[in-house]
């Protein structure tokens, strides 16, 4: 329901039905329209806002998002019936200016927003806000959903989800997940995810056609893959941090890796709209034209909207409809409405970032002062760049075009409103200003070259824009001054920043350029204070579908006039300020009659000459004289962004990024954005912009090139904490076989063990022979990764082979060793062939996998016994030789007590170890050794027989007995067997005995107890509470935990918690991607498994003691004799123990309890043979334990 | 304020019922692992779960196990008749180790999630409830999560009571009107058990 507010879709739909929404808009008009104005109920917990730290600190669902921007419900309400089913976007990207009006309370978290800007989305309140992260800046806060649509192109939906991700593991993370960070596998999602958008968009390599072919593209993508490369420099430097860098640097690296992030989106953003715009919406249009082949107008966007912004141009009306069709069809497809708004950034980046340096020195009303130098600068500025961008665009298409006389104007237009602030600044501080005045100077001159340049590529034509000749030799020349002319720009308003920062910002008191708020569409500025009357709200309700505002100048007007387009250069100079004021037609007729063909720079002043205010006589400016302040500080600003913005994407935002230099960067800069403080602490993050240029710049390399963009499937990997849980296979064996790092042995033990549980032995081949193969598209990273693929197989053929089901694909590898590793690695080629034959013809491992395989690396821990050290001879006299020969003979009988406890512990724990030892890993998967049938557990199996054998033999032992005293000499012998079983670290066989000592038949031997000793009875305690099965045998977990082997440890616990982990844990997990889940291996499960095993399998070492096969003999032949007894022998002892000591005097009521009821009292006197068994102590005592 | 109470409680029986939260990270050594805290009737109840899970084949363990425990969850899996058959067995030797006819046992079907599978009527588990002096029957899904906690408040609320008549039983008679206290009640236990099972069907 939340999301439907998020979903602005189908501007086509809202473009046809404008009258509709307009007749909404002022219906709803009666209501006051407070909307978006509306203060945020948010306590002033600024002091969350640490710059730093905004992402986590801020908590923005505790705020009360402003109330609701939609200016009407009926809007509302027809796109809900467009779009049935709203989905929740996690991107939106505004499609309109916006800025926080003077209204909102102080402490209002509301950004600003820029037409073009994506926005990162965390949450739709019901009323359509949005908290949501601005990407150019990271700033967070509230913003209006009815400026933006959603923003999900399919090129850069895998981008935007590893942004996503990325983001989710800041959000997720508590404390300082650095470490997370520093995973390079975050990184390769973004990877991933550009390489996604380049091999959509056919600009994989450089060589592309579509690269060479388009300049902008081409820098578009450099620009991308430097910041792309920055990031990666920048994970690895974080890599690289020692642990105990204090948490302000851990914390600035987060930072400053997330910003890249979002610069990276940002750049896949800009590349895709100049792509939509160069190459798709070319092929559109050249679809088109084949279709109607009747297209005179160029097919730059920025013109379509131009175009439709001029309605009072009857004439040109069927191609204006025409326009906005296409304009639709491809918002319809590619979506190239959102070309408008790219990548000036540096532009509006260096504007943010001052922006509060001014709101901190002046209150937030006087920040919007657009008469203030530094925000005229920077209007003017961008509005400049803004029209050279789409001019040089324009050229770059290489279309004769009328609209490159139009923008050629604007171009001198703009620059000639620079120029006019420049001026002023340099007026104010003429100390200062000497390196200002060359910079202006040179601009002068690139200016005019730039001028003279378009005169003469255009022939003046007499009458109608058809007759313009574009010449095509002179485009060179008109694209390298418009370039030298940014480059001058740059520096100079580089230096007029210098110069304003020593001398201080200043006001100007140039005449604000009205203009703007002349334009028809002002008033649908939808900032709804503005709105007064029905017929403003048909203009707004018309501007959003035409988004927008300002429809420039028409060539067809020149002609009108009888002026040569010739003379670009009209006067009326410094609506300059507003690009966009340009579409005035009335005021284009009379800056173009104003004859100024030479002179457009006036030597002293760029102050308003009295043309400017013949233009501005001749407007109707009186109309809002009463919001005039106010409005147009803001209007004004966005208005030249928002169109610099637009009018740039045509061209290249390369290019001036590339032009302004660092310097620049460095710069401090003004802005009109901030409109408080609370705002403005936004902008103290280090810019994302101005540091743009600098990447952009650093990476020319194509080796970088290639190597970031490595073919990678690190997409399909879900991570938690850092840790790998899941993911594709072929995701898996990439990351198996990195080249950057060394596998992790874990990971590379948690695949040998537990990848038949995911995958068939074939698959697994399969893939690792793909990646051999892709990993070649990657020259740099093919040698290592060629190498690792290889170490795998070889790994695997060694040491982890399973006959019983790799075999099948051992041909497939033998195959692939003779072919393409022989190819490319011969040595190994080689090598391989020769392991695959022999593993075909031996049957155990090919190296034992006792040495090799996972978890021994841990066994460095064990004591270091030298081989020659002689082992412990047995505690063996001649006599119980004898005896156990006699034993042998069948002459003698011999019970335990006839030998030494420890050499009993010794023997029994050779036995138990000879098993132990033997288990193998893929005993312990899946529970393989509780299958009633065919289980291959065969060595967890006779560990357990073993385990319970040796009990009974305990029970069995003390229960022949008649006498108690003898019993209790029996327990004494079996509890010393105990303790030095527990010296022996044999966990295994103590649990077992101390088990059958305490077992009910024994236990309740009141009379055998009361002989045993103090002693006997305190060791045995001692014992008992070593191999407690409370808090999860905590006791006995915490002894394994560091322990040295030798040691047999009790495997029930292993056991268990293996069942836990495969039962407890899906063998699949969900991986959201672009075409909804992805089912992909739950490696976490696997790992955990892995983890337990390898514990085990620490311990899987031999004992160093001397066997006495005699005495083993008589063991074995004593467990056989116990368990031949069967599953009745837990009862045929329990029937001894009552024969043995009967039980005392029931008490008469739980007599008379046992008669009434209980079928089951029945049946177990059936079974034991006895009438009454309570205890009325023991009953006592349950009742009471615990 | 009182002292939160403490009790041990046992599972037995098909192994597969991870009870526990620990399904995303199950780490055997952290005490989330094996410890529960539920309210019951008001009042704070730490349960300390033994699940024998996976050692089954342990036979000479299982009186270890039993020892340990207060309340017992015996389960079976409602795909495996052969799993309802075994609990007969380990009921009797709780009742022996026990010396107590009247060890709190919740018999517990889980799988519930498989119901499609499913090869022990309930009919069959009501009559093995009813023959074990109508110990409370829940049909569970660990998988969902599905009735998981109910299973341990009514084992507890069992203890509690076992409890309180353990510290109150004086004199014999008096005992022996105690306890043909708890059938009732256990009666009514069971009518809302039914009631409940509704839902737990379901889920």
């Amino acid at each position: 329901m939340v999301s439907d507010h998020c979903v602005r879709l189908n501007p086509s739909r809202i473009a046809e039905n404008y009258q509709t929404i307009g007749f909404e808009y002022s219906q709803k008009n009666m209501l006051p329209m407070r909307p978006h104005i509306a203060p945020l109920k948010i306590e002033k917990g600024n002091s969350n806002f640490h710059p730093r730290r905004y992402y986590s600190s801020t908590t923005p669902q505790e705020l009360t998002p402003p109330m609701t921007p939609f200016n009407t419900t009926g809007d509302y309400n027809m796109e809900r019936t467009e779009t049935p089913r709203a989905v929740f976007h996690n991107y939106l990207r505004a499609f309109y200016p916006f800025q926080p009006t003077g209204n909102m309370s102080p402490s209002t978290v509301t950004l600003p927003l820029d037409q073009g800007d994506i926005i990162l989305v965390h949450s739709v309140h019901t009323n359509g806000w949005a908290d949501g992260t601005l990407l150019d800046t990271g700033a967070r806060g509230w913003l209006p959903t009815n400026y933006c649509e959603a923003y999900d192109e399919l090129p850069m939906r895998p981008l935007l989800k590893a942004l996503t991700d990325f983001w989710d593991i800041i959000q997720g993370g508590c404390g300082f997940p650095l470490r997370e960070f520093c995973n390079q596998d975050n990184v390769k999602g973004l990877i991933a995810g550009v390489r996604f958008l380049l091999e959509k968009s056919e600009c994989l390599t450089r060589d592309s056609v579509l690269v060479r072919r388009h300049d902008t593209l081409r820098r578009n993508r450099k620009a991308l893959l430097a910041d792309l490369s920055s990031l990666v420099r920048t994970t690895k430097k974080c890599q690289d941090m020692t642990p105990n860098q204090s948490v302000e640097d851990e914390v600035y690296m987060m930072d400053e890796m997330l910003l890249k992030a979002f610069r990276i989106v940002t750049r896949g953003v800009g590349f895709l709209d100049v792509w939509n715009e160069g190459v798709g919406l070319s092929r559109m249009i050249a679809e088109l034209e084949q279709q109607s082949g009747q297209y005179d107008v160029p097919p730059t966007p920025a013109s379509d909207t131009f175009d439709m912004g001029s309605e009072a141009d009857t004439e040109r009306n069927p191609s204006r409809l025409m326009n906005r069709s296409r304009l639709d069809m491809s918002r319809a497809s590619t979506r190239t409405d959102m070309i408008d708004s790219q990548p000036p950034q540096p532009v509006s980046v260096s504007t943010k970032r001052v922006s509060h340096r001014v709101s901190y020195s002046a209150p937030p009303a006087a920040c919007r002062n657009p008469n203030l130098a530094s925000e005229r600068l920077n209007a003017t500025y961008d509005a400049f760049l803004g029209v050279l961008g789409s001019f040089i665009g324009l050229h770059l298409q290489s279309r004769p075009s009328t609209e490159l006389v139009t923008t050629t104007e604007q171009a001198v237009r703009s620059c000639r409103g620079l120029l006019t602030t420049v001026e002023a600044v340099c007026e104010h501080d003429p100390q200062g200003s000497g390196p200002l005045e060359q910079a202006r100077d040179v601009m002068y001159e690139q200016l005019s070259e730039l001028v003279h340049a378009a005169r003469d590529a255009f022939r003046p034509a007499n009458s109608t824009e058809d007759e313009l000749i574009f010449m095509p030799d002179e485009g060179k020349r008109l694209v390298d001054a418009a370039t030298d002319c940014v480059r001058a720009a740059g520096k100079c308003l580089a230096k007029a920043r210098c110069v304003l920062e020593q001398s201080g910002d200043f006001e100007l008191d140039m005449e604000l350029p009205q203009e703007i708020a002349e334009r028809p569409d002002v008033n649908s500025t939808p900032v709804p204070n503005h709105i007064s009357d029905s017929a403003e709200d048909q203009n707004q309700a018309q501007d959003i579908s035409i988004r927008l505002p300002p429809p420039p100048l028409q060539i067809p007007n020149v002609s009108q006039h009888q002026y040569p387009p010739s003379t670009p250069v009209t006067p009326g100079l410094t609506d300059d300020t507003t690009p966009s004021s340009l579409n005035s037609r009335t005021e284009l007729a009379n800056s173009a009659v104003t004859p100024n063909t030479d002179s457009f720079l006036p030597p002293n002043s760029g102050l308003p000459t009295s043309v400017d205010k013949l233009s501005f006589a001749s407007s109707p400016h009186d109309v809002h004289t009463g919001e005039a302040t106010h409005r147009t500080s803001h209007t004004k600003s966005e208005a030249g962004e928002s169109f610099g913005r637009g009018v740039i994407s045509t061209g290249s935002s390369f290019t001036y990024s590339n032009l302004r230099d660092s310097e620049m960067s460095g710069v401090s800069q003004t802005s009109t954005r901030a409109t408080s403080p609370d705002i403005g602490n936004h902008y103290q993050l280090p810019s994302l912009k101005g540091s743009v240029s600098h990447s952009t710049l650093a990476e020319e390399n194509e080796e970088t090139e290639a190597n970031i963009l490595e073919k990678t499937f690190a997409h399909e990997l879900v991570f938690k904490d850092g840790q790998i849980m899941g993911g594709s296979l072929r995701a898996l064996v990439e990351k198996l076989t990195a080249h950057q790092s060394t596998p992790d042995a874990m990971f590379v033990s948690t695949f040998y063990l537990t990848f038949r549980l995911f995958a068939t032995p074939m698959d697994f081949a399969e893939a690792l022979v793909d990646r051999f193969n892709y990993i070649g598209d990657t020259p740099h990273a093919a040698g290592p990764v060629r190498l690792r693929v290889y170490n795998v197989f070889k790994g695997w053929l060694e040491s982890h082979w399973r006959h019983d089901c790799d075999n099948q694909s051992l041909e497939f590898i033998l195959n692939f060793a003779n072919t393409a590793l022989m190819y490319h690695l011969p040595t190994a080629g080689k090598r391989m062939v020769e392991l695959a034959e022999k593993v075909s013809m031996v049957h155990g491992p090919v190296v034992p996998r006792l040495v090799s395989s996972m978890g021994k690396t841990n066994t460095a821990t064990a004591l270091y016994v030298h081989p020659d050290t002689p082992l412990p001879p047995p505690i063996l006299a001649k006599k119980e030789t004898n005896l156990l020969k006699n034993w042998k003979n069948g002459d003698a009988s011999i019970t335990i007590l006839d030998f030494d406890p420890m050499e009993l512990a010794r023997q029994f724990t050779i036995k138990e170890s000879r098993i132990f030892c033997a288990i193998l890993p893929e005993e312990l998967l899946a529970t393989e050794w509780m299958k009633k049938t065919g289980s291959l557990a065969v060595n967890v199996r006779a560990m357990s027989t073993l385990s319970t054998d040796l009990a009974h033999l305990v029970a069995d032992s003390i229960l022949q007995l008649e006498e108690p005293k003898k019993r209790a000499a029996i327990i004494k012998h079996w509890v010393k067997i105990a303790n030095k079983c527990l010296e022996l670290n044999n966990y295994d066989s103590l649990m077992a005995i101390i088990c059958s000592l305490n077992s009910s038949m024994i236990s309740r031997l009141k009379r055998t107890w009361e002989v045993v000793s103090q002693k006997t009875k305190a060791t045995l305690e001692y014992l008992r509470e070593i191999v407690d099965v409370s808090r999860n045998y905590a006791v006995l977990r915490q002894r394994l935990q560091n322990h040295v082997p030798p040691c047999l440890p009790f495997v029930g616990t292993y056991l268990t918690d293996l069942t836990f982990v495969d039962h407890g844990n899906p063998p699949l997990r969900s991986l959201p991607t672009e075409e909804g889940d992805m089912a992909v291996i739950n490696l976490d499960k696997h790992m955990k498994t892995a983890k337990i095993i390898s514990e085990l399998q620490r311990f899987q070492i031999p004992y160093r003691l001397t066997e006495v096969p005699e005495l083993q003999t008589w063991m074995q032949n004593e467990l056989v004799r116990v368990r031949s007894n069967g599953e009745k022998s837990l009862q045929t002892f329990y029937r001894r123990s009552l024969v043995l000591e009967p039980r005392e005097a029931p008490r008469p009521s739980l007599q008379t309890e046992t008669s009434s009821s209980s079928s089951i009292l029945e049946n177990a006197k059936d079974k034991f043979d006895f009438l009454s068994w309570t205890h009325p102590s023991k009953a006592k005592s349950v009742a009471t334990n615990g | 304020m009182r002292p939160q109470r403490e009790y041990h409680i046992v599972v037995l029986g098909a192994a597969q019922f991870v009870q526990n939260v620990w399904i995303e990270s199950y780490d055997p050594t952290i005490e989330d692992s094996y410890r529960k805290q539920i309210e019951v009737d008001g009042r704070q109840c730490i349960l300390e779960i033994l699940d024998t899970a996976g050692t089954e084949q342990f036979t000479a363990m299982r009186e270890l196990y039993m020892k340990q425990g207060q309340g017992f969850l015996l389960v079976f899996s409602i795909t495996s008749m052969s799993s309802l058959n075994e609990l007969s067995e380990l009921r009797e030797q709780i009742i022996r180790i026990k010396d107590d006819e009247n060890v709190p046992i919740v018999i517990v079907g889980n799988k519930s999630d498989l119901e499609e599978d499913r090869a022990v009527p309930r009919a069959r588990a009501f009559a093995l409830s009813q023959s074990w002096g109508n110990a409370p029957y829940y049909e569970t899904s660990a998988r969902r999560r599905a009735n998981v906690n109910e299973v341990f408040i009514d084992l507890c609320r069992q203890i509690i009571r076992k409890d309180l008549q353990g510290n109150s039983k004086a004199p014999e008679a008096p005992a022996r009107k105690w306890e043909s206290q708890p059938r009732l009640d256990r009666k009514k236990d069971k009518r809302r058990q039914t009631k409940r099972k509704g839902p737990c069907v379901i889920l």
